[in-house]
C-alpha cells in the first residue's frame, strides 16, 4: 500500500470530522447564547441553571464527558428503565457541542458585559423594553466584539473531534489509527491527517471571517 | 453569596444521585437472538489485534475471531451482509457490551475469572500462548516476563490485556511497566526504547515482528510460569451478562463448527500452531472461569 491508497479511507473519515465539527460547532453556538445571557438573567432560577451547566462542563475533561454519554449513559438510563443509548454520532456531537458551548458562554457573557453601561441607559430612556435593548441595542454592539473568540473556539472545537475517534466513531483519526495498526506506517498517515486538519482549519477560518464580515456590517454603514 | 453555596449542594447532591445510579445498574438490556433476527442485524466488536481481530483498510473485517463469528452467525440465520462491525480500543470491549453497543465481541479475548464477573463467553475458539517482541538482535537479552523483575528493564502491555496481570503475578514492579493504547504503538515503543519489550500473545508479537525489521520475537523465549503452570490462554466470544440466548445459541453452533476442517483452515491460515488448535478444545468455559 502506498501513500494514495491512504486517501480514500482516510477522506471518508474526513467528512465524519466534518459533519462532527460543523454540527456541534452549530449546537455549541446556540448554547453559547442561551447559557450566557443566561448566566446574567435577572430570574435566579435560569442564572442558576446557566452557572451549573457553564462550570460542570467546562470544569470536567472532553474526554470522560464521551466516555460518560458512550459507556455510562446508557447503563444509567437502564437503571431508570429508559433506553438512553445515544448513537456514536450523537454522543459525539452531543459532547463536543455541550463542551463547546460552555466556553461560548463566558465569550458571550463578557461581550454583551463589555457593552458600555450608557448604551443601557439610553435604551432605556428610548423606553425599549429589556428584551428590546438586548436583541436591538446591545447584542448587535456585543457580536462583533465575540467574533475573534468564536473563531478560536471553532478551530478547537474541529481540533478537538480527534477524542470522539475513542467511542468508534469513524472519523480522520479513528480511519488513521486503522490503517496505522494495519501498515504500521506512523510516520506518513500522520503527515497525511496533519494537513488534512490544516486544511479544514483554514475553511473553518476563512468562514468564520466571512461571519464577522456579516455581523459587523452595520459598523461600515454607520461610518 | 448564599446562591453559589446553594449551587454548590444541588451539584454535589446530582453528582452522587448520578454515581449511585450508575452503580445500581448491572447491564443494559441485550437482545435476544430473535430480537436481533427480527432487527435485521447484529452488532459484533473487534478490537483492532492483528491476527485476533481487525479491520483492514477497506473496512472488512479480518482474523480469527471475525471469520469464526461470520461462520457461526450465518448458521444461526444472519447472513454476513447483516453484521455491522464495530472497531474499538480492547479496553472498551467489556464496557461497550455493558453499555449494549454491541451484541458480541469477536476478538479472541482471554478467559479469565475475573472477566467471567463482568461478561459471559461462549466456549473457547482459540488457544494461544505467550511471546515477547524485542528490539532486533535481543541486546537486552531477554528470554522471558519473570526478566523484568531486574531493576531498570522496562516492558511495554497493552491496556487492559492479561499480560499486565501476569507481570504483576511475576513479582515485575510497577515502575517497569508501560503501559500502551493499542497494538499499533508496540512497534515504535519498543524501536524508540520507550520500553525495552512488548509482551503480547505469541500470534500478536509474531505479527508484529513481521511489520518492522527493526524489531524481532525475543529469541529462546520460554513462557511465563504462573501459578506452577506455563501459561496458556483460551480466547472466546463475549457477550453482555443478560445475552444467555444468544450466547447458547451462539455456542451450540460453535461446538458444531469447531469440528469442521473450515474451522481449522481459518486457524491455521492466521498463524496458530496444530497445538493452538488441539489445545482450543482442552478446557471448558466453565473450568476456565473457576476461580
Amino acid at each position: 500500500m502506498s501513500w494514495v491508497d491512504y486517501l480514500k479511507p482516510l477522506s471518508q473519515g474526513a467528512w465524519v470530522t466534518v459533519q462532527l465539527a460543523v454540527f456541534s460547532t452549530l449546537l455549541g453556538g446556540v448554547l453559547s447564547f442561551a447559557a450566557g445571557i443566561g448566566k446574567i438573567s435577572s430570574n435566579w432560577a435560569i442564572r442558576s441553571v446557566a452557572i451549573v451547566y457553564i462550570e460542570v462542563f467546562r470544569g470536567t475533561s472532553l474526554l470522560v464527558q464521551l466516555f460518560w454519554l458512550y459507556f455510562a449513559l446508557p447503563i444509567a438510563g437502564a437503571a431508570i428503565g429508559l433506553d438512553l443509548r445515544l448513537p456514536p454520532v450523537e454522543a459525539g456531537v452531543a459532547a463536543l457541542g455541550l463542551n463547546i458551548g460552555a466556553y461560548g458562554a463566558e465569550v458571550v457573557r463578557g461581550a454583551i458585559q463589555a457593552v458600555r453601561p450608557a448604551q443601557h441607559e439610553a435604551a432605556a430612556a428610548l423606553n425599549f423594553t429589556r428584551r428590546q435593548a438586548l436583541w436591538r441595542v446591545i447584542l448587535p454592539q456585543a457580536i462583533p466584539e465575540m467574533m475573534p473568540s468564536f473563531g478560536n473556539l471553532a478551530v478547537q472545537n474541529l481540533k478537538d473531534t480527534a477524542l470522539a475517534s475513542l467511542i468508534s466513531l469513524g472519523d480522520l483519526s479513528f480511519r488513521a489509527e486503522q490503517i496505522r495498526n494495519y501498515t504500521q506506517d506512523s510516520t506518513t498517515v500522520y503527515t497525511i491527517i496533519l494537513f488534512m486538519y490544516f486544511g479544514m482549519a483554514l475553511v473553518l477560518t476563512a468562514l468564520m471571517r466571512l461571519l464577522e464580515r456579516t455581523v459587523t456590517r452595520w459598523q461600515r454603514a454607520g461610518s | 453569596m448564599s446562591n453559589i453555596g446553594k449551587l454548590k449542594r444541588w451539584t454535589g447532591t446530582t453528582a452522587l444521585a448520578l454515581v449511585a445510579l450508575s452503580l445500581a445498574a448491572t447491564a443494559s438490556s441485550a437482545a435476544t437472538l430473535k430480537e436481533i433476527k427480527d432487527r435485521g442485524y447484529i452488532r459484533i466488536a473487534v478490537a483492532n489485534e492483528i491476527p485476533y481481530g481487525f479491520v483492514d483498510p477497506n473496512g472488512d473485517a479480518k482474523g480469527a475471531g471475525p471469520e469464526v463469528a461470520t461462520a457461526v452467525v450465518k448458521a444461526l440465520g444472519i447472513a454476513p451482509e447483516n453484521i455491522q462491525w464495530v472497531v474499538t480500543n480492547f479496553s472498551s470491549l467489556i464496557p461497550g457490551l455493558q453499555a449494549d453497543r454491541f451484541d458480541m465481541t469477536a476478538a479472541e479475548m482471554a478467559i479469565r475469572p475475573e472477566r467471567c464477573d463482568k461478561v459471559i463467553y461462549s466456549e473457547p475458539d482459540t488457544s494461544y500462548g505467550e511471546g515477547l517482541l524485542v528490539l532486533k538482535g535481543d541486546p537486552k537479552g531477554v528470554h522471558t516476563y519473570a526478566d523484568f523483575t531486574k531493576p531498570g528493564m522496562k516492558v511495554a502491555v497493552m491496556a487492559g490485556a492479561d499480560q499486565l496481570g501476569m507481570m504483576q503475578k511475576l513479582g515485575v514492579p510497577e515502575a517497569n511497566i508501560v503501559t500502551i493504547n493499542a497494538n499499533a504503538d508496540a512497534i515504535s515503543t519498543v524501536a524508540d526504547g520507550r520500553a525495552d519489550a512488548y509482551a503480547a500473545t505469541g500470534l500478536t508479537a509474531g505479527s508484529l515482528a513481521q511489520k518492522s525489521d527493526k524489531v524481532a520475537l525475543a529469541p529462546d523465549f520460554t513462557d511465563p510460569v504462573i501459578d506452577g503452570a506455563a501459561a496458556r490462554s483460551w480466547g472466546g466470544f463475549n457477550f453482555a451478562q443478560n445475552s444467555t440466548d444468544l450466547r447458547d445459541a451462539f455456542n451450540a453452533e460453535l461446538v458444531k463448527f469447531k469440528k469442521t476442517d473450515a474451522w481449522k483452515q481459518i486457524l491455521t491460515s492466521y498463524g496458530f500452531t496444530p497445538e493452538d488448535i488441539a489445545g482450543a478444545s482442552a478446557k471448558t468455559t466453565e473450568q476456565l472461569c473457576t476461580k
